[in-house]
């Protein structure tokens, strides 16, 4: 065990300003110095009696997210439980056609995996555009979803691939659509003792193709203003047969409008459906304001990530 | 000139040590004993502070000690910071104080000061600090801050003008009234900070036993640092040394004396052991200067061809809490309206208005970029009026080539008209225009159109003052060791300008640059020094140090001369040593030459020589000199998002005779890269109230490699006529019209729907609004 002192910053209770302030984390209060545990587990059932035991419990992934939350004094954990020694939180499976990743495996490791990367191209670029090339080498999709930003980048692509989580805890694993682990900014469903322990990508059908695409205002390095997650199945006279459309950074978590997939399926993709899923994108946005962008931006270009994503989404379809 | 030196581009000496881990910043000096300080910040505004208990703080393990105002009061002979020659008399509310002691008027001004054994105890501490503090009203905008019944910065001061001031020359009044086309624009410009990616941080440690007190700072100005804690502190200048090891950028923000670094030094006096700070992100946010706002109502008056005959209107300058640095931000913005131009009335009333925000100083451009802005958007304006091609328009009101020497009645700071000695501003416009292929840019433009992609080219001017003086010395010393030193008072802080003063004096000796040490930055060698800013260190101590290196080099020949018994016309130096013209068997190195001056008991110097191989010279500029470029950008704007990209951008840039083309172009890039940022991504937030809302880098966002575009860069070479090396200062050229350019060529994109950009910086939302808005409008 390792214990480690808090250092709390410097200016009194009131945070100037915190990039956590987005996500609705508050400071915590008290200028002690909270003894913090250190875990490493090496099964998966020591995790979750860690975890079950002790309410003020942090799962540690990568850790890109929380400890930069540590370091900002917007946590103060008890007890970190590192998930890295746990040999199917890193692993990368195929299961019924489909694959299953670990929940601790890296954004980089599976931007290396060719086979995953061939058939879910649109999950990858969106791992690959979380933070740097550094960020990538240690952030997970486990912990994207997990931090339960709404501005997360993996989660409107994995939900547009209809990913699955599994659910690790003291009641025995269950599986849930990844839309329904994060319910707001930093709240997930997960009950006391639970951790995400794996995603199931299932075997994807023929002529499906998946596409990720964000806005902000730089090329890199930041967080989603608007993001926009597809994934869609040709039949082969080349109508959208199967569609699903994700968003991000537009509500308290991403979303996935049924209108915004209705608008492609049964169509050939063209101008018109685009057109009508750009619309159907922007209706569902509830975005916020803030600095990043204003609501009345962000609901525009919700309906133009959307519509490239689509058509990204589309080519790949063809060329699969 | 000796050798070839000047004008090569040599690899830059600093290099090594920064790429190989070697070099050694502020946090890299580890002294015995030192103690980690941290500061206790005021969370608000604007408040009263009615009392300090540390006693908490105090009793925390590893702790030594808490200094708030009271228990610092007694070894400071006041409790303000010296301002730096202001030239205009202003709010004295508005002195920066050391240590608050019972207002506090920004966000993160310092209320006391934490010592630990570590950063992370003192921090810790500070935490256990309790300030009473009373919160006051307080204004955030400067425009607020000038409105009746505002809120007051300071409570005691009547209202929240620092000073007011005009520029003027000509007579608007008839030009206007004559005028063809009079056009209003109101501009609001903000430029964030600095930035080093290295930020400030000191140590300073008292040493009993000489009485010395020795601090390191990352700082722009080495002397200035030592001169305030010679008077804030009762010293003897002699015995305060101040040395600025490697820095990590500076762009303004190290460039005035901070109460960090006086109450660190206060520390250090009081416990007498070392005392070390080093600046984290946030605290660079809430407490190291800014440049910031300004808002400008002008309108400007053409005849019938677009010919300017006059500018006029007013511009309120956001100068923050405290005046730090007089007035130069808003002076120089309006020193560099006419820029390049012919501009023949003139006329800007300025209003210098406090708020409850960080002060104000110059950042890299200090003001010319603000300026530029304004005149190249104005130039803009009437091209859209006249329906008229932008460069055209700019070509009219060039001051031609043989207008130069040119003068204009504008009064810069130290009372001389702006006088452009030499330039040619028209040729340096073609050539950009030229390399650009500006010609052919309309018909790639309507073919993008067609292809539904908005494609816009932007060009803009700019002149810039450089090379102020009064001086800053260089000294060239060789010893006995036959080691060739330059010490000079100029600053270096990552511009190569070590690499480029050895150029200078190693051309004198016929050696490698690489043999001549250079020490910049350090009061214990240089005695006065002025330090680095406004681009004039290539010029004031580049200048010094090349006469220094030539009265070396003579002195070394005549001595050489005496010793080998021939005339010094007969003489050669190179490679450290001088032989007799066709006999190089006869010959004496530099180090028996510094070795006779040194003088032997007993025995007459050579020739009645003075003691000594060295030179110290004082250049003493008679004018200042003037840069100038001109930059052509091409962006392709995405409509859906308001995203900017940058596909090309190509400066020409006149900085007199280049020293090093190479460490030129690292300067001219990195400006650009700051323009981009002003352009579109810099943007330093407040709330109402005052409080900072970006306070990290995911907030506010710097350009990075990817957004920065290669920069094609053009020189043209008009030697200055008023320093003997004919350089120009170049540090600053790169920022000034990269943002009246980069939204030039927005406005070129959008043209389709008549977007019209009046502010920096342009953000992706507020473009996607602007279009909304002209769409509606049309």
């Amino acid at each position: 065990m390792t214990t480690f002192r808090g250092a709390n910053c410097g200016l009194g209770a009131k945070p100037v300003c915190s990039v956590f302030t987005d996500t609705g984390s508050n400071a915590t209060e008290g200028s002690g110095g909270v003894e913090m545990r250190y875990e490493a587990p090496e099964t998966m059932k020591a995790a979750v009696a860690l975890l079950a035991s002790d309410e003020h419990g942090r799962v540690l992934a990568g850790g890109t997210d929380l400890l930069v939350q540590l370091r900002a004094d917007t946590i103060e954990p008890s007890l970190v439980v590192d998930i890295k020694k746990i040999d199917e939180m890193c692993a990368i499976t195929r299961e019924n056609g489909g694959f299953r990743i670990g929940a601790a495996v890296t954004g980089a490791e599976l931007g290396e995996h060719e086979a995953f990367k061939s058939v879910w191209p649109g999950v990858v670029e969106a791992l690959e555009l979380i933070g740097s090339t550094q960020i990538q080498g240690r952030a997970t999709m486990g912990g994207n979803l997990c931090n339960a930003s709404p501005a997360a980048d993996s989660v409107p692509a994995m939900i547009a691939a209809g990913a699955i989580a599994t659910i690790e805890g003291p009641d025995g694993r269950r599986d849930v659509p990844v839309g329904e682990v994060a319910t707001g900014p930093g709240r997930t469903s997960l009950r006391a003792g639970e951790l995400v322990a794996s995603f199931l990508f299932p075997e994807q059908a023929p002529r499906t193709g998946d596409a990720y695409l964000r806005f902000i205002p730089r090329t890199e390095m930041d967080i989603a203003v608007v993001g926009a997650g597809v994934c869609l199945t040709l039949d082969d006279s080349d109508v959208c047969v199967a569609a699903k459309v994700s968003l991000g950074a537009v509500a308290a978590r991403a979303l996935a409008p049924e209108a915004a997939a209705k608008a492609l399926i049964g169509t050939p993709v063209d101008d018109a459906a685009l057109a009508e899923l750009s619309r159907a994108a922007s209706a569902a946005a509830q975005p916020i304001d803030d600095k990043r962008g204003t609501r009345e931006f962000r609901i525009q270009v919700t309906g133009v990530m959307a519509r490239r994503a689509a058509e990204t989404a589309l080519a790949r379809a063809k060329g699969a | 000139m000796t050798g070839d030196l000047v004008g090569a581009p040599v690899h830059r000496l600093e290099d090594a040590a920064l790429l190989t881990g070697t070099a050694r910043f502020t946090d890299d000096i580890e002294l015995p004993g030192t103690v980690e300080a941290a500061f206790v910040r005021s969370p608000h505004p604007h408040a009263l502070i009615r009392s300090v208990d540390s006693t908490a703080a105090r009793n925390l393990a590893g702790v030594h000690a808490v200094f708030s105002h009271a228990d610092l009061a007694p070894l400071l002979t006041r409790n303000l910071i010296p301002p730096d020659n202001p030239t205009l008399k202003f709010a004295e509310s508005t002195r920066a104080v050391v240590l608050a002691k019972d207002e506090v008027c920004h966000v993160g001004e310092i209320v006391a000061i934490v010592l630990a054994d570590s950063r992370y105890v003192a921090e810790d501490a500070v935490a256990l600090v309790d300030v009473a503090y009373e919160v006051l009203p307080s204004v955030s905008d400067c425009r607020d801050a000038l409105a009746p019944g505002a809120a007051r910065v300071h409570r005691d001061a009547p209202d929240n003008v620092v000073a007011t001031f005009r520029a003027e020359y000509g007579d608007c009044g008839p030009a206007f009234a004559a005028a063809a086309h009079v056009l209003p624009l109101s501009l609001r410009q903000h430029r964030g900070g600095g930035h080093p990616i290295e930020g400030r941080g000191i140590v300073a440690r008292f040493d009993p036993a000489t009485e010395g007190l020795t601090v390191w700072s990352s700082t722009q100005g080495a002397h200035r640092v030592r001169d305030a804690l010679v008077v804030l502190y009762g010293l003897d200048e002699t015995r305060v040394r101040a040395i600025t090891p490697d820095v990590g950028g500076g762009f303004g923000s190290k460039h005035i004396v901070y109460p960090e670094e006086v109450v660190v030094a206060g520390a250090a006096l009081a416990l007498k052991r070392p005392v070390k700070w080093i600046e984290d992100r946030r605290e660079h946010f809430l407490a190291a200067i800014q440049e910031r706002d300004q808002y400008w109502d002008i309108e400007v008056a053409a005849d019938a061809d677009g010919r300017l005959l006059g500018l006029r209107g007013s511009m309120v300058h956001d100068q923050g809490a405290y005046t730090l640095l007089g007035f130069n931000v808003a002076h120089n913005a309006t020193l560099a309206v006419p820029g390049p131009y012919l501009l023949p009335n003139y006329r800007l009333d300025v209003t210098i208005a406090a708020t409850n925000r960080v002060g104000t100083i110059p950042v890299r451009g200090a003001g010319y970029p603000e300026g530029t802005f304004a005149m190249e958007r104005a130039m803009d304006a009437i091209a859209d009026e006249l329906g008229a091609d932008r460069a055209e328009i700019r070509r009219r009101n060039l001051i031609p080539a043989d207008r130069i020497p040119y003068e204009l009645p504008l009064k810069a700071r130290d009372g001389s008209t702006t006088h452009y000695e030499s330039g040619d501003f028209p040729a340096c416009m073609e050539k950009a225009l030229e390399s650009a292929g500006h010609d052919r840019f309309a018909e790639r433009q309507a073919a993008a159109r067609d292809a539904g992609r908005y494609i816009g080219m932007g060009v803009a001017n700019c002149t810039k003052i450089t090379g102020r003086g009064p001086f800053e010395t260089g000294i060239v010393r060789i010893g006995p060791s036959g080691r060739i030193t330059v010490h000079t008072g100029a600053m270096a802080m990552g511009q190569g300008i070590k690499t480029a003063y050895a150029q200078i004096c190693a051309d004198q000796f016929g050696v490698d640059p690489g043999a001549v040490k250079v020490i910049t930055g350090d009061t214990g060698t240089v005695p006065m020094g002025i330090g680095g800013f406004g681009s004039r260190q290539t010029v004031t101590a580049g200048s010094s140090i090349h006469l220094a290196s030539v009265e070396v080099r003579e002195k070394a020949l005549k001595t050489a001369a005496h010793m080998l018994e021939v005339s010094d016309r007969d003489l050669d130096l190179k490679d450290g040593t001088i032989s007799v013209a066709g006999v190089p068997d006869l010959s004496v190195s530099l180090a028996d030459v510094a070795k006779a001056l040194s003088g032997a008991i007993g025995y007459a110097r050579p020739k009645d020589m003075p003691p000594g191989l060295e030179a110290s010279v004082n250049f003493l500029p008679t004018g200042l000199t003037y840069g100038n470029s001109a930059h052509v950008v091409e962006v392709e704007v995405d409509v859906g998002t308001g995203g900017v990209r940058i596909t090309r951008y190509l400066v020409v840039n006149d900085s007199g005779r280049l020293i090093n083309p190479t460490i030129v172009e690292g300067q001219i890039v990195g400006g650009v890269a700051h323009g981009i940022g002003n352009a579109l991504f810099e943007w330093m937030g407040y709330d109402d109230a005052g409080q900072p809302v970006t306070t990290t880098f995911a907030e506010y966002l710097l350009p990075t490699a990817p957004v920065v575009p290669n920069v094609e860069i053009v020189h043209h070479e008009t030697p200055s006529t008023v320093n003997p090396l004919g350089v120009k200062g170049v540090g600053e050229a790169g920022v000034i019209p990269a943002a009246a350019a980069v939204m030039s060529a927005i406005e070129s994109a959008l043209a389709p729907f008549g977007v019209r950009i009046r502010e920096t910086p342009i953000s992706p939302p507020r473009l996607v609004e602007l279009i909304g808005e002209a769409k509606a409008g049309s």
